[in-house]
């Protein structure tokens, strides 16, 4: 692919990894917004809206160079903010302190991350997800994966699953090592390196019989999930079948156990999920609970969430032949006599037709229809005349 | 599934062994071959694709392939995001700090005096990892090959290179100051690829590991 936005010559574009996002995709990514968000309402969740900018100090999901960040006027580090939930933590620790009972937050915004040159990574894109802070336990969990599940089939996606992990049983398969080993493990597991983690436990004293025993565990999808024994297990179960009561859906399978699931970021507690699609090489959304994030910033309190990646959902949508459903068209109003064409416009717009003078340059994938003014109250369409009323019954 | 399973080979070193690997395990690869113009070849359910070493990486991330396999050496330097499920113990091979047999002393004396180091390398993102680890300040020289000739040339002070018997080193009168990491040949997948088609992508994993670990 051709990347976008990178200087030439002496024309201006925006920088590596910003660009713009024209009126046909802007139309399609308001129609994903609006499902998604209507969706995060009907489960009594609160929109909120966190600066562009936070301190570069502070926590942060993401290491220093995935940051985008530059100096203010007096000298502090700030960054544009990687993610939605870490300004939520900090916000809930410093506005909601005192707040007892569930919290249910939810976003649709851009994020801004650091990318290498020449990978085709855009360093903004929007993410839209949800927090539920304050209640733990499987109901909870289950709530969350319901509604990403449902808000994803109403934006209209189809074949994608989620898969369901669970940090702390992966944790549990290595507890006979010493603290620091098992950090190094699981942290090896989080970048993708099975080999180097089994390594790491086998040095560290793990015996064959363990390392198999955790190798097959690790393996562990869909039906394999019965054949581990354990709390978290049973949770990771219950979690699935709870969110399954709650959201049907179309495919009564979209829940997946797999315990191979282990998020790049550390602050994951229980139940984690990542939505894949066969047609996107990349994970759609992720989320999972993460009762430690909070806690870093001085006000600990269980939360579960998810982010879902609104370009690359966008993609998958595209992919599978998605358009969205088609506005009431546009009437292009070819102007007579300026006064009557505005108040014909006036009375066209009063009866709920949409009215753009003169031609449509950018139609955006939306239905024109060109019109000319006839009088005050009547427009001619392919040389018939109609009266305002016919034409707004005829386009509605 | 729309396409099949899409199985990336590094070309050069590893290919030899990476086709004797899937042989072993019950894939005809006989019409893979190193000289075939056909970058892309289907045989039974799975469609290989030979790519450059550096590249296979990438096409694993980006989901253009669903596995391959590659070198540690090339995901150590590419840092992509894959999975890596299998060691195959083929492709031996390691990253080393090496220097002029002789100027080893002088070079550490300058770094004393000068306060930084200069370094060829081909792989710029492991060297520079290597030192911050180390907390040695050095300056990084990227070059595109036979790095072996730069501190003949002045180029630089020391190399890191990827070394399979040090005869190379050798023969240019350098000496390894330090080893940075070894390096094996790999299986790797798409993470979304190995929870999609995980029921194509197991049995491979567990033929080949078993194949590795009988080795």
């Amino acid at each position: 692919m051709e990347r976008r936005g990178r200087d030439s010559g002496l024309r201006p574009a925006p920088p590596r990894g910003f660009r713009d996002i024209l009126p046909t995709e802007a139309r399609e990514l308001r129609a994903i917004e609006r499902a998604l968000t209507e969706t995060f309402s009907a489960y009594g969740y609160m929109p909120l809206e966190p600066p562009m900018v936070e301190h570069s100090a502070g926590e942060s999901v993401l290491a220093g160079d995935r940051l985008i960040q530059f100096l203010d006027r007096d000298g502090s580090l700030v960054a544009l903010r990687p993610d939605i939930t870490t300004a939520i933590a900090r916000l809930v620790a410093e506005r909601y302190a005192d707040a007892s009972g569930a919290l249910r937050l939810s976003y649709f915004a851009p994020v801004f991350r650091e990318e290498p040159a020449m990978l085709g990574a855009e360093r903004e894109f929007a993410q839209a997800g949800v927090e539920l802070v304050g209640p733990s336990g499987v109901l909870a969990d289950a709530e969350a994966l319901a509604l990403l599940a449902e808000s994803l089939a109403r934006a209209g996606l189809a074949g994608a699953t989620i898969e369901v992990g669970h940090v702390g049983v992966v944790r549990s398969l290595f507890s006979t090592l010493a603290e620091d080993v098992r950090d190094l493990v699981l942290r090896e597991l989080r970048d993708g390196d099975h080999v180097g983690a089994f390594r790491r436990a086998r040095e560290g004293g793990m015996s064959d019989p363990a390392i198999a025993h955790a190798r097959s565990t690790l393996a562990a999808r869909g039906r394999g999930i019965e054949q581990v024994a354990g709390d978290g297990a049973l949770e990771l179960r219950e979690v699935i079948h709870l969110a399954r009561e709650m959201f049907k859906g179309s495919d009564p399978l979209w829940g997946v156990p797999n315990l191979s699931l282990m998020p790049a970021l550390p602050y994951y507690t229980g139940i984690v999920f990542e939505v894949v699609h066969p047609d996107v090489g990349f994970p759609i959304a992720a989320g999972g609970r993460y009762d430690l994030l909070l806690a870093a910033f001085g006000a600990p309190r269980p939360a579960v969430g998810f982010a879902i990646n609104v370009p690359r959902l966008h993609l998958a949508l595209f992919g599978s032949g998605w358009r969205p459903a088609s506005d009431r068209p546009i009437v292009a109003l070819a102007p007579g006599d300026p006064a009557v064409t505005a108040r014909l416009a006036a009375r066209l717009r009063g009866a709920g037709v949409a009215v753009a003078i003169g031609g449509v340059a950018e139609p955006a994938g939306q239905r024109v229809v060109d019109a000319t003014v006839v009088d005050e109250t009547h427009v001619a369409l392919d040389g018939k005349t109609r009266s305002v009323d016919e034409l707004a019954r005829e386009l509605a | 599934m729309s396409r099949p399973l899409r199985f990336a080979l590094a070309q050069g070193a590893l290919l030899k062994d990476s086709l004797a690997a899937l042989g072993a395990i019950g894939h005809d690869v006989s019409g893979i071959t190193a000289d075939d113009r056909r970058l892309v070849v289907r045989s039974g359910d799975i469609e290989f694709v030979r790519a450059r070493p550096s590249d296979i990486a990438t096409y694993v991330e980006r989901g253009a392939a669903d596995m391959g396999i590659v070198g540690k050496d090339v995901l150590m330097e590419s840092a992509a995001r894959v999975l890596e499920l299998v060691d195959l113990k083929f492709g031996a091979c390691r990253f080393v700090v090496a220097a002029p047999r002789q100027m080893v002393a002088r070079s550490l004396d300058e770094y004393r005096h000068l306060g930084s180091l200069e370094v060829a390398t081909k792989y710029p993102r492991v060297a520079e990892q290597h030192f911050r680890r180390r907390g040695i300040a050095v300056e990084i020289v990227r070059v595109a090959g036979s790095v072996e000739v730069a501190p003949q040339v002045g180029l630089a002070d020391w190399i890191v290179d990827l070394v399979a018997t040090g005869a190379t080193l050798r023969a240019n009168d350098l000496a390894v100051v330090e080893e940075i990491a070894p390096s094996t040949a790999r299986l790797i997948a798409n993470t979304a690829a190995y929870h999609v088609r995980r029921r194509e992508i197991a049995p491979l994993v567990e033929k080949l590991s078993a194949w590795a670990a009988s080795r």
